[in-house]
């Protein structure tokens, strides 16, 4: 599929410190694109570059094709950003803040009055409309957020932790809307050191840490890459996970044990073979490789460390 | 830039500070301090007398005080002269004349005696009443001269020829005649908080930066200019705003003459301009909001003082006065005070108009310089 951002070699520095090292990615058209990584590791930075708010050291971006660096507002008019911050003003309304974003990229009139009706309506707060903002509750402001971003109706949409401090019911509002927008052919960034939320959400994933993309494909193909297929086991009686053939490494978890193996579904039958015999099953499941494992494999540390 | 101007009116709008530091602060000022020198204008000046004599001659000196348009006299008589004596020692009473017992007698003989005790530390207040003591003192030396010239056979006409001074002072007010405290403390006042304008302007940018809005409009279509501008414009035309309501004020509830509408009305644009325009430099030089709200209150109470806001420059020493030469807030005010008292026109103002926006520029060539490292400071 067509690219609609490619980044190729993307370097900033602060003093001696990297802040991005020789970035590469591809995002295809119509995709939502997972950036995941812990705090600091670059991802903000990256976003900033893309939206031109920072000016990269070296290395390129093009967005649909334009040179980002060289045509920088014909970049800007065709991108939604949404930034960590919740950078609204407080004391005005949600609908003259949404005017005022809706203004920036040029709509006026009954257009932006539609257009300021329908993100309310996409967020759940048409009728908040008139409210100031500082009356709202964290996870509503992260919805306002979102929706000035929405209102010159982007291609791509730039989201930057669009979810941190904020209450399950908001979260699951803007996984809707981020679904909705995507079905409607809007590209979508997502940055974010959640992975439960590049797992839920994402269509292709870039691992970034300390300014590296260090692993990048889609779920299945890092899973099969990176993380390792395992069998969790919990029984009573003489278990030797050892004597299992196929079997890597073994670990207690809890009350049972973990068995890393490529073959998990053979260890499992080996398991139930041997429980008519002597072994008194209590558990048996394939565990699920999760992008943590994926993460801790890759770094050696875990994503919350 | 329309809709950065817009955004910004509504958030002034909101900030019910705004109101109360651009308008109601100023206008209290004005009131109170207006109150408080209207008051001691029309006042007299006390003169404590304590008569001991009592004769007909010793009334009728106290009498020929009391006659004196602007002083009022006090007779005390039931405390004695020792516990008076303290009270002057003690800063509780300014001056006392005491007129001691045998003033007529002595009098007769050309030798009468008043004593005058006064507090030095209050010579500004007990002077008028001095000065009225050697002129009365002077009259009665005139009485006793054109008396021994009418025993010695000159008539009336002769007599006045002689007693008349040789130099004869004419008294000439070349100014207008609008002249009160009023025309010193409503654009004294006005000047001065025109420049807390600096202020507001220096806290909006910081809320702009530190809340991410900076970062965040940086990567829409909207030009760097276009934000600057648009962030300069309500400011400054609230600064017109403050200055029309502070003067109209002055107009209403003081009688202010104003002058030539134009000249007032060029000056409080080019005051606008300045104050505006530094606050611009400000905002982008402050690395904080205590460190620019200091450079502020400097800048206005420091201008205040050197620029003869609150009192006339000609009261403050001559190194003070040269000081004050470079403040935007001298040339104001002389501006204003130059339209308002002499009734000057465009022809005397131009210099004070041109050096207002010559301050003004001088914050926007800063304020231009130092944008684009404020923006990318904001950018992290």
């Amino acid at each position: 599929m067509e690219p609609i951002l490619d980044i190729q070699k993307l370097t900033k520095r602060y003093g001696p410190k990297a802040a991005l090292d020789n970035v590469s990615f591809s995002i295809a058209k119509g995709s939502c694109f997972g950036l995941l990584g812990p705090n600091g590791a670059g991802k903000s930075t990256t976003m900033k570059i893309l939206t031109g708010i920072l000016s990269a050291d070296s290395g390129s971006v093009h967005v649909f094709g334009i040179n980002a660096f060289k045509q920088q507002r014909n970049v800007q008019r065709q991108v939604g950003y949404v930034p960590q911050e919740i950078t609204l003003y407080d004391k005005l309304s949600a609908n003259d803040n949404l005017e005022f974003f809706g203004r920036l990229y040029g709509i006026k009139g009954q257009l932006l009055k539609k257009r300021i009706h329908d993100v309310l309506l996409e967020t759940g707060l048409l009728d908040r409309a008139k409210d100031p903002v500082k009356s709202f509750s964290g996870g509503m402001k992260r919805r306002i957020n979102i929706a000035c971003a929405l209102l010159h109706q982007p291609k791509l949409l730039i989201l930057d932790e669009p979810t941190v401090g904020i209450d399950p019911q908001s979260r699951n509002h803007i996984f809707e809307m981020i679904r909705h927008l995507r079905d409607n052919g809007v590209t979508i960034i997502y940055s974010t050191h959640y992975m439960e939320e590049v797992e839920v959400l994402c269509d292709d994933i870039a691992i970034i840490d300390q300014g590296k993309v260090i692993a990048q494909g889609t779920l299945d193909e890092l899973f099969a890459s990176y993380a390792q297929k395992a069998v969790f086991v919990e029984a009573e009686g003489p278990f030797q996970p050892d004597s299992i053939h196929a079997i890597k490494k073994s670990y207690p978890r809890n009350h049972g044990w973990v068995l890393e193996t490529d073959q998990p579904i053979e260890v499992m039958k080996t398991i139930l073979d041997a429980q008519q015999s002597e072994l008194k099953l209590k558990a048996i499941e394939m565990i699920r490789p999760s992008l943590e494992d994926v993460f801790l494999s890759l770094t050696g540390t875990r994503l919350r460390d | 830039m329309i809709n950065i101007v817009l955004k910004e009116f509504k958030l002034m709008i909101k900030e019910k500070g705004n109101v109360f530091f651009l308008l109601i602060m100023p206008l209290l000022f004005i009131v109170a301090f207006g109150s408080i020198f209207n008051q001691s204008s029309v006042d007299s000046i006390t003169v404590h007398v304590r008569d001991q004599d009592h004769s007909s001659a010793s009334k009728a000196f106290v009498k020929q005080i009391k006659s004196l348009k602007g002083f009022k006299v006090k007779k005390d008589e039931n405390s004695s002269l020792s516990s008076q004596i303290k009270k002057i020692k003690d800063g509780d009473l300014s001056s006392l004349i005491v007129i001691d017992k045998g003033f007529e007698q002595k009098l007769v003989q050309g030798k009468g005696t008043i004593r005058f005790y006064q507090d030095s530390a209050q010579a500004s207040t007990t002077a008028p009443i001095q000065a009225i003591l050697h002129n009365m003192a002077n009259q009665y030396r005139d009485q006793k001269i054109a008396q021994s010239l009418q025993s010695k056979g000159l008539n009336q006409s002769q007599i006045s020829q002689t007693l008349a001074p040789p130099i004869q002072v004419e008294q000439i007010s070349e100014n207008s005649k609008h002249v009160d405290f009023m025309t010193q403390i409503v654009p004294g006042y006005t000047v001065m908080f025109v420049f807390f304008i600096m202020i507001s302007m220096l806290q909006r940018f910081i809320k702009e930066k530190e809340s991410g809005m900076i970062a965040r409009l940086q990567g829409t279509p909207l030009g760097s200019a276009n934000y600057l501008v648009g962030m300069w414009i309500p400011p400054f035309i609230s600064v017109l705003i403050q200055c029309t309501v502070l003067l109209a004020c002055g107009k209403i509830f003081y009688h202010l003459h104003l002058g030539d509408p134009l000249a007032i009305s060029l000056i409080v644009v080019s005051l606008a301009f300045c104050g505006t325009g530094l606050g611009l430099g400000l905002s982008m030089i402050a690395r904080s909001q205590n460190q620019g709200i200091g450079i502020t209150q400097l800048i206005t109470l420091g201008g205040a003082i050197v620029a003869g806001l609150w009192f006339p420059t000609e009261l403050l020493p001559s190194f003070v006065q040269k000081i004050g030469y470079f403040t935007p807030q001298y040339w104001a005010m002389q501006g204003f005070q130059d339209v308002m008292l002499r009734d000057a026109g465009l022809s005397t103002i131009w210099l004070n108009l041109l050096l207002l926006i010559l301050f003004g520029l001088f914050g926007l060539v800063i304020a231009l310089f130092r944008f684009k490292p404020f923006i990318r400071s904001a950018a992290h």
